[in-house]
């Protein structure tokens, strides 16, 4: 059963346990569908118990408690509640949240910014024009690149709205957490 | 410019009010608008052009009235040129929207502030605005912004 365990628990965490699972499908003499039932239920079981923050918890969660009522129809033996709850309230929980946070959905968020500023001295209309401008090139987590160029005005509507955003942000962490309690 | 400044149904009027033939029209309005490049390119007073203008002996009244057009609208006309760039895209629009994520489907009961950015795109001319969504955590909108204050450093060193 630890074998199992260790599996559901990498899987969670991101890791690829292909091959361990066809290792344990070999040495162990369970049929595939019960090997199958096991593997999903633990791993359902403790993605729900994941789900929840810490704080909702309390540490002296034992097999009857609220937060798995599916329990009582799977037979777990005792001593295997004690590394459930190993998992969900000890040292290797930062690692699942860790996996959880990066597999989330989001809009594409910048993974490259580069820019530029250049003086143009002289243009093919003007022979003395010096006016700055800005190129921007951002490169985005879904892979697509933005090349645009940014005038000055606008680069500083940017500037401003960034700031506000940013104001807007710390002002919410500041309130909101003393407001809407768990 | 390269672009003809007139459509063909206000040249054929032109023609007309003019009493000129077809090939005339175009060269006078070829003269006209080389003369007024040349004046943005060397960024020309109104005097001054009009003394180059009666140096080719050109006629009084018609130089006189190529200064006080230039004397009207060229500062202007310079100022439209500065501004145009050779990039295939600008950005031409900012919006943002600022968010308190409260649960998603891997995490429940979580609050966390998100923003996004709108950047509205423009290709070529004013052709089809693109808008680029872009999120932003609290710490990556803030490292956005120092780059943002480096650019600003950088203009603020040029003046």
């Amino acid at each position: 059963f630890a074998f199992l365990f260790t599996v559901t628990v990498n899987a969670l965490e991101g890791k690829d346990c292909k091959e361990s699972v066809k290792l344990i499908a070999e040495s162990a003499n369970l049929s595939e569908e019960q090997l199958a039932f096991l593997i999903s239920g633990m791993y359902t079981l403790l993605r729900e118990a994941l789900r929840l923050p810490l704080s909702t918890f309390k540490q002296e969660v034992s097999s009857g408690s609220t937060w798995n009522p599916d329990k009582v129809k799977a037979v777990i033996p005792e001593d295997f509640i004690v590394d459930f709850s190993s998992v969900v309230f000890g040292n290797r929980r930062p690692t699942s949240e860790g996996t959880a946070l990066i597999q989330r959905n989001r809009l594409p968020s910048i993974q490259d910014f580069k820019w530029r500023v250049d003086v143009a001295i002289s243009t093919s209309s003007l022979a003395r024009a010096l006016q700055p401008s800005i190129l921007m090139m951002m490169r985005l987590s879904d892979g697509t690149a933005h090349r645009f160029e940014v005038p000055v005005a606008k680069f500083q509507e940017l500037r401003y709205n960034v700031a506000l955003i940013l104001k807007g942000m710390n002002d919410l962490e500041k309130r909101s957490i003393l407001k809407i309690q768990d | 410019q390269a672009e003809s400044t007139f459509s063909e149904e206000e040249e054929e009027k032109l023609q007309i009010a003019f009493s000129l033939e077809k090939q005339d029209l175009h060269l006078v309005l070829e003269t006209i608008s080389f003369i007024l490049e040349q004046a943005v390119y060397h960024n020309l007073k109104p005097a001054s052009l009009q003394q180059q203008l009666q140096s080719i002996h050109l006629d009084q009244d018609k130089a006189e009235a190529f200064a006080s057009a230039w004397a009207a609208a060229g500062q202007d006309t310079i100022e439209k040129f500065r501004q145009r760039v050779l990039t295939p895209q600008k950005l031409e629009t900012i919006g943002w929207q600022l968010n308190l994520q409260m649960a998603e489907s891997m995490q429940a009961k979580m609050k966390s502030p998100q923003a996004v950015l709108e950047l509205g795109v423009s290709n070529e001319d004013s052709k089809n605005l693109k808008k680029v969504f872009v999120e932003f955590s609290h710490q990556e909108l803030f490292e956005f912004y120092n780059k943002l204050e480096t650019i600003q450093a950088q203009l603020d060193s040029l003046t």
